[in-house]
Parts: structure tokens; C-alpha cells; sequence
């Protein structure tokens, strides 16, 4: 299968809820430090057990993510696995694993931080979503 | 500048004593507190207009512009005295009194100018001596010279002094190291305090209350005093009519008695006094001394008594009274200090004044009250001030308190020589406290203190085991030359953990520091190593001795990177003369290394280090060390920046940095490299050559920032604005829910938002950037009412008609743009097909991916050999043409 080309890398990181304030232009840096992987099925992408170092979008296939050997959720296209790994190394708190050949793109967290240092505006963005969350998250403790 | 002072000084005191003695020989006394009003009066609205023209001017003009006017009025004085017209005798009190504000305060402000906050400590004793002699030589010189030609005629030569002081304000400023080009005529705060803000201050704040009623009381008795003094010396010289006895009488009393009592309870009792019974004991002083003054007035009224009780008054208000509230300034934050003095100086003081001479109206022409009636009124008012002493005294150790808890205290801005026992007793139990951080900082404030012994303190603190209150401990002993804590500083560098202060005190008292040194350097704690290397900074011979070339090989090729990290901070102080070590450790792997070599290229400003130094422009982890080191080459290299800037073969993250080094260099040639840049093809590389343009306005205004590049400019940006305009037209009914054409559109829109952003940067080059700043943040909320129509009117009254014909359609959302655009630069509305063909050709990287990937959604393979064409461009345009290529063709 062919690697997919910029915009189609924009296309898929546009559904990505942390990078929801950039600019098409700044989705296409981030895109070019995005990585595409492949997993076949019943390999593990997430470990429970491990620190995270990346953050992966679905471009094709199926992930189920269990805890406890329960699936608590099957994730689908578009999806995002271990958002928050790109500022957080915590183990997360399921495992993510291919249940179908999946294909990955994998932002690791050095690439997005030596991004992010050399595009000051793509931080800034960054940080407008992350304060907007944690407003929302105010408020809804407020109510 | 002590000579510059002594002249202005004795050009006053000659004038204190003409002025007031001619009033007094030609008025009744009960005139005199009319008088105190109007200076009051007239006196402060004069200062306040003279302040407001002096913060607009420089200082140099200021100096003229007060010399020219001074040399002047006296001169014309000269004739209308002889017209003997009694205006003309308020007028010259009332001058007098400006006279003192524009030029012995000018002097102080020079001084302020000259001499950084250091430096004025141990300085402002040598000009206090030169205003001292200068004071005493003119009351002298008045009443030996008045008998001679008249009281009028020493006018003349009061206007030769203030010539002399201009004289020598102009030989200082060819002095090397001054500089007073950036220095204005007058300071910020003495006309930029809020009245509003000032009173809202005074209401919140105790202390500050009690500062205004204790200055308030000081010049109602002082008024009170002089009045009396007045009185009494006009009755003994009542027999001579032309007031020179009585000017000479002035001369000696004022310039030369008063001057030298003050000198002598400032030089040898005031600092004694106020470390031994703090700010209020010093209070204390001038309403006890008035109260005792007072009492004798009052039982054998005199020249003699009066005379006595203004000498009094007068002596201890410039010295005791005047530390003692400069340090009940002393908590206050430093701005708020800095607007309060000034609004006191400017406000406070003459109203008191003011009140004062009505006072003395309501005591001596109402009440028909008597020289020693005035002396039970003062009475009265000396206990009342004691009451205020002690008030301040108490506000002044709670305020006191409160700041070093919160590690707010300045004493560095604080012009006195001494600091109260009450601040020192403080600073001393804050020390030992169990908190480590206000323990540093009372510390830290400790060694500023001038003169302050802490072998007692640093006795009880040996102990202390903390290294953030050890590090400043041994600060404090280095500051007083104190060798107790040697011991203590040797078991620290055996233990093998000390802080660097501990070594820096152990070399400070070495008695063979190039052997210490010499074997520092060698010890396996680098942190020790580090400190010897300090040393060194602080001793260049010593240096050349130590760092030899076979030192610095070694040290850089050590495995231990902060070995490597020494290396080049010895580079840094001993020179690179010989050696090639600074090229090998720009180039070491650890970040370490690199950012020290860094610091070091850019301390010895060999042009050999650019190369490698531009090189880490281009990664961040060494943005700001590479930055921070060209920017210290200043002006040499600016020509060299700009080549690479402009030249495209350099890679793009290295040239997008230049204009931040550019910035830093805050000169007319980078000014002249960045305009250069101003339409660089680089989008990214333009927003970041305006960013530092403005900058370096709002920085730098003096500099020029060229009218013609810059215009031309926005007509190339405005230019552009209506292009994409266009473009964006063509798709945005097309777009539907195609991906492609969504992300071109968007990408469009982001365009249009940054031209218009650069836009206004360049308008902000040409016409006051905060105005231009506030206009582009109401124009980006478009349509939130009034602020948008507001920046709009602005607009169109600031610029002219070219630029306000090109710009105001592209913000004006009633405009068509489509149409503006095709009127002013003939673009047209594209078809699609064009508008994604002109796309694919705009050598923008982004740009040509959306339109060639949209043109691959929307099937268009009409453009099939454009897309071709591109497969050689970079490689992500490259990826996208080829998949692009291969869809067309299957179709």
C-alpha cells in the first residue's frame, strides 16, 4: 500500500481533538513529522504496563481497548489512541490492540517537542485548546 | 559634576538672600505670609509646566533650555528691580524658587544619569560636599559683594555662575563614559503620577498617611520658623532702607552658617543617630530640637533665639528629618516610592507651604497675635509631630515586616548611606530564620548595607547547613572582608559538597591565590573547578598564568562533558589566542558543552566562530545560547546577517532566526538589513523580519524606518490581499465536501488573516505603533461595533490618500474587495482551473499541494501537465503530484 501523501496526513489529523485549533498549514508540519506504522492483528500498540511515548490516529483497521481482559471499546478510523502521551509518559490505564491489520500514523513525542520549539504559533494553539479543556472541565465541576 | 553643583549652589544661595532680603526691606512683615502663598501658589504651577516640557525634551535641552531662561530673567530682573515696582519683588521670591527646582534638581537628575545606583552611594557624599562649598562660598560671597554694588547688581553675577555650571555640564559630557543621549529632562514620575491614583494609595495605606502629615507638618513649621526668623532680622536691620545688611545678613546666614551646621550633623551625627535609634529616634530629632528651640523663642524673643530656632529647624530637616524619611520611603514597592515622592515634592510640599502662610495670616493680621505667640502655635504643633514620629515609627517596622516576608524590600534603590537599626535587627532574625529563601534574601540585603559589621551574625550562623542561606552567608562576609567563616569553608571544599560562594570567600582571603587557583582548577568537583575558574574571570593576569594551552587541551578532551563545559568558559576568559578548542567544543556532542562554547564565541566575537555559530541557529535546543552569542559581535556582523538572510540556497531555519539576532542589535544598519528583507518570499521569514522591525521601533524610535521600501510594501502586500481574494472566490462556491478544496480554502483564509496582520506591522513602521497595534485588534474582531468604525475613522485620518486608497477596502467590510482589486491592480476572477494553475505556480509549498490535490478530488485532468511538471519540486509536493498524476490517469 502506497504511503499517503501530506494532505491526506492533514485529512487524518484533522480529526485529532488537540490539534483542533491548527491551521491546515500547521496540521501539514505536524504531518510531516507523523510516521505511518502497521500492526498485524492481535499485536499490542499499547501496553498497560509501559510508558507511552506517542500518540497514534487510526487510519485503517480496528483496535479493541481492554482493561482487565474486558474490551471496554473497539476503535475505528479516525480515532485517536494515547493523546495526552505527547506530554504525559504515565502508563495508560488499557491496553490497544490490533484486532484487524491495522495502519497507523504515530507522532512520537521528541519529534512533536522539536516541532513545537522551532513553530511557536502551533504551541500557542496547542496551549489555547489544553486551557480551553481545562475550563470546560472547570465548569463542569462548577455545575 | 561636584564642580557643576558647587556653581549651581552658589548661584542660589546668592539669590535665597537677594530675594528674601529685598522683600523683607521693602515690605511690612505681615506681607510675608502673603508671599508664602504665592510661591506656593505660582511656584508649583511653574515647576509643574517646567516638569511637563522637561519629560518631553533631553536632558541636554533641558540643561539649555534652564540656562537660557535663567541667564535671561536674571538679566532682565536687573532693570525692573531698579523700576522698584513692587510686582517686581514678588516676582523675583517666586523665580527664585523655580530656580531651585530647574536647576539644583537638574543637577541631581544629571547626576541620576551619570552614575548608576552603586556608584551613587559612595558618590552622592563627594557632591553633597561640592553643593556644601558651593552654598557657603555664594552666602558669603552675597554679603561681602552686596555692600560693594547693591543688592540688584548681584544678579550678574549669579547669571556668570549659571553660565560656568553650563560650561562644565558640557566639558562632563565629553567625559568618557557619559552618555547622556537616551536621558531625559525630567523624570517619568515626576510628571506621569495619577493624582487619582496617588490619593487612592494614600487612602489605602496607613504608612502612606502618615508620611504625607509628617511632611506636611515639617513645612508648616517650617514656614511658621522662618517667619518668626524673618521678622526678628528685619526689625534689627529696619534702619537700612536698601536691604543690603540685611541681604548680607541672609548671605552669611543661609550659605554659610546653616550650610555648615548641616554639613557637620550630616557627615558625623545623622548615620550615628539613625543605626543607633532607627527611623523613629532620627524622626524624633527635629520636633524635640524645635520643641526646646520653641520654648526659648517664646520666653526671650530675639534675632538671636529666632535665628537659632531656624538654624535648628533648618539643619536637622536636611539631615536627620531627610534620612529619616527616605527610609520610611524604603518599604514602600520602588514605584510606587518613585510616583509618591514625586507627587509629595511636586504637591504635598508647597500646599503645606501654602498652608502655612495661612496660618500665620489668620495668626497675625485676624488674631493680632505676636512673634512668641507664633512660637506657642509651633509648640503646639512640634507635639503633635512627635505624636506622627512615633506613628511612623510603629508603620515603619509592621510595613517593614510584611516585605521581608514577602522578599519585596529594595534597598539597592535607596540613596542613603545608612540603614536603621529597626531594618538591620529585622534583617538579622529574618536571617536565622527557619525559612531558607527569606533567610537568603535578608542576607542578601545585609551585604548592601554600607558599613554593617556581621561578625556577630555570621557567629550564631556557622552552623547553618542549608546551601541556599550558605551561599549568601559567605557573600555577606566576603562583602565586609570578614575572615570567620574560613574554617568553615575549608571543611565545606573537604566534604567535598561546598557551594561555589564557599570557595570564592576561601580564594578571596588566599594568601597564595595562583597556587589555590592553580589546584582548584584540577579538583574532581567541578562545581569547585567552576569556582576557581570565577576567580580567574575576576582576575585576567592571574588567568594568562593558570589557563595554559596544555590545561585547556586536556580539559577538552576529558569524557566528563562538564569538564569539556570548563574548557570552554577558561576559553571564554583567558582568550583564544593560540588555540582552536572553542571550533572542537562548538561541535561536542553534549548540550552542555555547546552552550558554554556558545557563551564563549560570542564573549570573544571571532568572526572565525560564525560559521558554527549560525550553524546552531538552526536547532532549538540551541536557539537562545547561538542567538544571545551573535548578537553580542553587535554591529560588525549586521552585513554579514543580512547576505545570509536574503540568500535562499541558506537553509530556511537558519535564515528565519536572523531577523531575532538582528533585533538584539539595536542599530540604524540592522534596521537598514531587515527593511531589506521586508519582502522576502518566505512567508514565515517576512512575519518574523516585521516582528523584529517593530520591536526595534517601539525600542529604538530614534532610529529611521524607511519610508519608500515600506510603502512599497504594502502595496505589494495589499496587492497580494486582493490576488488571494480573488483565488478564494473562484472556490469557495466549488468547495461542497471535498477535503482538498476544504483544506485550500481554509489555507486561502489563513493568507488573507496574515496579510493583514503584516499589513499593519508595516503601517506600525511608518505611524505610532500603539495606536496602529489597538486599530488592528478592532479590525480583527470585525463588526464588534463602535471599536471597528473607531479604528476605521483613525485610519482614514492618519494615512494619506496613496495608502489609504489601497488599505481601508480590504478592512472595510462594506466594500467589495473583487471589484476594489480589479479597479486598483487589475486582477480579475479567476475560473477555477486558472486560480488552481496559478496555485501550482506560486512556488508556496502548501498552497501547491492543496490546489493539486484538490485538482486531483474534483477530476481535473486538464491540469494532468501542470501536476507533471512539479514531480521535481520538494519532496512532500513531489509525493502529492505523483499520487495526484496517477489518479488523473486512470480517469
Amino acid at each position: 500500500m502506497a504511503e499517503l501523501n501530506i494532505i491526506e496526513r492533514v485529512i487524518a489529523l484533522e480529526g485529532v481533538d488537540l490539534l483542533k485549533n491548527l491551521s491546515p498549514e500547521q496540521l501539514s508540519r505536524i504531518a510531516s513529522i507523523a510516521k505511518e506504522v502497521r500492526y498485524a492483528p492481535g499485536k499490542r500498540i499499547l501496553d498497560a504496563a509501559s510508558a507511552q511515548d506517542s500518540l497514534f490516529v487510526i487510519l485503517d483497521g480496528k483496535v479493541e481497548l481492554a482493561s482487565n481482559g474486558s474490551v471496554l471499546h473497539t476503535a475505528q478510523q479516525g480515532e485517536v489512541l494515547g493523546a495526552w502521551a505527547l506530554f504525559d509518559s504515565e502508563p495508560l490505564p488499557v491496553q490497544a490492540t490490533a484486532s484487524h491489520d491495522v495502519h497507523l500514523l504515530r507522532i512520537s513525542r521528541d519529534d512533536f517537542f522539536d516541532l513545537l520549539s522551532d513553530n511557536m504559533e502551533i504551541t500557542a494553539a496547542i496551549f489555547s485548546t489544553l486551557v480551553r479543556r481545562f475550563r470546560q472541565i472547570t465548569e463542569a465541576i462548577k455545575q | 559634576m561636584a564642580l557643576y553643583m558647587m556653581s549651581v549652589l552658589f548661584a542660589y544661595y546668592i539669590l535665597k538672600a537677594a530675594s528674601r532680603g529685598l522683600f523683607l526691606a521693602k515690605f511690612d512683615i505681615d506681607k510675608l505670609p502673603g508671599l508664602y502663598i504665592l510661591i506656593a501658589l505660582f511656584g508649583g504651577i511653574l515647576a509643574y509646566v517646567y516638569t511637563k516640557i522637561a519629560i518631553r525634551s533631553s536632558l541636554k535641552a533641558a540643561v539649555l533650555g534652564a540656562t537660557a531662561v535663567s541667564v535671561v530673567v536674571l538679566l532682565g530682573l536687573v532693570p525692573l528691580l531698579r523700576t522698584g515696582q513692587m510686582w517686581t519683588y514678588y516676582f523675583f521670591n517666586i523665580w527664585v524658587s523655580l530656580f531651585s527646582i530647574m536647576l539644583v534638581s537638574q543637577g541631581w537628575l544629571i547626576a541620576g544619569n551619570v552614575f548608576t545606583s552603586r556608584e551613587a552611594k559612595r558618590l552622592y557624599g563627594i557632591l553633597g560636599v561640592g553643593s556644601v562649598i558651593g552654598a557657603a562660598f555664594g552666602g558669603t560671597f552675597a554679603a561681602w559683594l552686596v555692600g560693594l554694588i547693591g543688592v540688584g547688581n548681584l544678579l550678574f553675577p549669579c547669571a556668570g555662575m549659571v553660565v560656568v555650571a553650563y560650561g562644565l555640564f558640557r566639558l562632563m559630557l565629553r567625559l568618557p563614559g557619559v552618555n547622556l543621549d537616551q536621558a531625559k529632562g525630567a523624570d517619568d514620575e515626576e510628571a506621569e503620577f495619577s493624582l487619582g491614583e496617588i490619593l487612592r494609595s494614600v487612602k489605602e495605606s496607613r504608612h502612606l498617611q502618615v508620611i504625607v502629615a509628617s511632611i506636611t507638618i515639617t513645612y508648616v513649621v517650617d514656614v511658621m520658623v522662618e517667619y518668626q526668623f524673618s521678622a526678628m532680622a528685619k526689625e534689627a536691620y529696619a534702619s537700612d532702607p536698601t536691604g543690603k545688611q540685611l541681604t548680607a545678613f541672609l548671605g552669611n546666614f543661609y550659605g554659610l552658617w546653616l550650610n555648615l551646621i548641616t554639613f557637620f550633623l550630616q557627615l558625623f551625627l545623622t548615620s550615628f543617630v539613625a543605626s543607633r535609634f532607627g527611623v523613629g529616634g532620627t524622626l524624633q530629632i527635629m520636633p524635640v530640637t524645635l520643641f526646646i528651640a520653641s520654648v526659648v523663642t517664646y520666653l526671650s524673643p530675639s534675632v538671636l533665639t529666632t535665628a537659632g530656632a531656624r538654624l535648628a529647624e533648618a539643619a536637622t530637616r536636611y539631615s536627620f528629618n531627610r534620612t529619616g524619611m527616605e527610609l520610611l520611603y524604603l518599604p514602600l514597592p520602588v514605584e510606587l516610592r518613585n510616583r509618591v515622592k514625586a507627587f509629595l515634592d511636586i504637591v504635598v510640599d508647597r500646599l503645606a507651604r501654602g498652608l502655612g502662610g495661612a496660618i500665620l495670616i489668620v495668626l497675625g493680621t485676624w488674631l493680632h497675635l505676636g512673634i512668641d505667640d507664633v512660637a506657642i502655635a509651633v509648640l503646639v504643633l512640634t507635639v503633635l509631630w512627635m505624636v506622627l514620629s512615633w506613628l511612623a515609627q510603629r508603620e515603619y517596622v509592621t510595613t517593614v515586616r510584611n516585605r521581608l516576608a514577602s522578599r519585596r524590600l529594595d534597598l539597592e534603590s535607596v540613596r542613603v548611606a545608612v540603614t536603621d537599626l529597626e531594618t538591620i535587627r529585622m534583617l538579622e532574625q529574618t536571617a536565622q530564620s527557619e525559612q531558607p529563601r527569606q533567610a537568603a534574601y535578608a542576607l542578601s540585603l545585609l551585604a548592601e548595607s554600607a558599613g554593617y559589621d556581621p561578625a556577630a551574625l555570621l557567629a550564631k550562623m556557622s552552623k547553618t547547613a542549608e546551601a541556599a542561606v550558605r551561599a549568601p552567608m559567605y557573600r555577606l562576609a566576603m562583602a565586609a572582608g570578614d575572615k570567620s567563616l574560613m574554617a568553615r569553608a575549608e571543611a565545606e571544599l573537604a566534604g567535598g559538597a561546598p557551594v561555589p560562594e564557599a570557595i570564592a570567600y576561601l580564594l578571596a582571603q588566599s594568601g597564595d591565590p595562583d597556587t589555590q587557583v592553580g589546584a582548584l582548577l584540577d579538583h574532581e568537583n567541578a562545581t569547585v573547578a567552576r569556582a576557581a575558574l570565577d576567580n580567574l574571570a575576576r582576575h585576567p593576569e592571574r588567568a594568562q598564568r593558570l589557563l595554559s594551552d596544555g590545561w585547556l587541551n586536556a580539559a577538552s578532551k576529558h569524557a566528563d562533558p562538564q569538564r569539556r563545559a570548563l574548557a570552554a568558559t577558561a576559553v571564554r576568559i583567558r582568550g583564544d589566542a593560540g588555540t582552536a578548542v572553542l571550533h572542537q567544543l562548538l561541535a561536542d556532542p553534549a548540550p552542555a558543552v555547546v552552550t558554554s562554547a556558545l557563551a564563549a564565541a560570542g564573549h570573544l566575537q571571532n568572526r572565525s566562530y560564525l560559521d558554527a555559530l549560525l550553524g546552531r541557529l538552526g536547532h532549538a535546543r540551541y536557539r537562545g545560547d547561538a542567538l544571545r552569542a551573535l548578537a553580542a559581535f553587535g554591529d560588525k556582523i549586521t552585513g554579514s546577517l543580512s547576505d545570509l538572510m536574503n540568500d535562499e540556497t541558506v537553509a530556511v531555519a537558519v535564515r528565519r532566526q536572523i531577523p531575532r539576532v538582528l533585533r538584539r542589535i539595536p542599530t540604524q544598519r540592522s534596521v537598514d538589513a531587515l527593511l531589506a528583507a521586508i519582502n522576502a518570499r518566505d512567508l514565515t521569514l517576512r512575519a518574523t523580519v516585521l516582528r523584529s522591525l517593530n520591536g526595534l521601533r517601539e525600542e529604538q524610535p530614534q532610529l529611521t524606518y524607511g519610508t519608500q521600501p515600506v510603502v512599497a510594501q504594502i502595496h505589494a502586500e495589499a496587492k497580494f490581499y486582493y490576488e488571494m481574494s480573488a483565488t478564494l472566490a473562484a472556490f469557495e462556491k466549488k468547495q461542497g465536501d471535498s477535503p482538498a478544496a476544504s483544506l485550500l480554502v481554509r489555507t486561502l483564509q489563513d493568507r488573507l488573516r496574515d496579510t493583514i496582520s503584516r499589513l499593519f506591522r508595516l503601517l506600525g513602521l511608518q505611524f505610532p505603533p500603539t495606536e496602529i497595534y489597538s486599530a488592528y485588534l478592532a479590525v480583527r474582531r470585525k463588526g464588534s461595533g463602535e471599536s471597528y468604525t473607531t479604528a476605521l475613522e483613525f485610519l482614514d485620518q492618519v494615512l494619506d490618500r496613496d495608502l489609504k486608497r489601497v488599505v481601508l477596502p480590504l478592512l472595510d467590510s462594506s466594500t467589495n474587495v473583487l471589484e476594489r482589486g480589479k479597479e486598483l491592480y487589475g486582477v480579475n476572477l479567476p475560473e477555477v482551473e486558472e486560480a488552481l494553475r496559478r496555485l501550482m505556480k506560486s512556488g508556496d509549498n502548501w498552497l501547491v499541494c492543496c490546489a493539486m490535490a484538490t485538482a486531483g478530488e474534483w477530476k481535473m485532468k486538464q491540469l494532468s501537465d501542470d501536476i507533471r511538471c512539479l514531480k521535481d519540486s520538494g519532496e512532500e509536493v513531489c509525493a502529492v503530484a505523483s499520487q495526484v498524476s496517477a489518479t488523473l490517469t486512470v480517469l
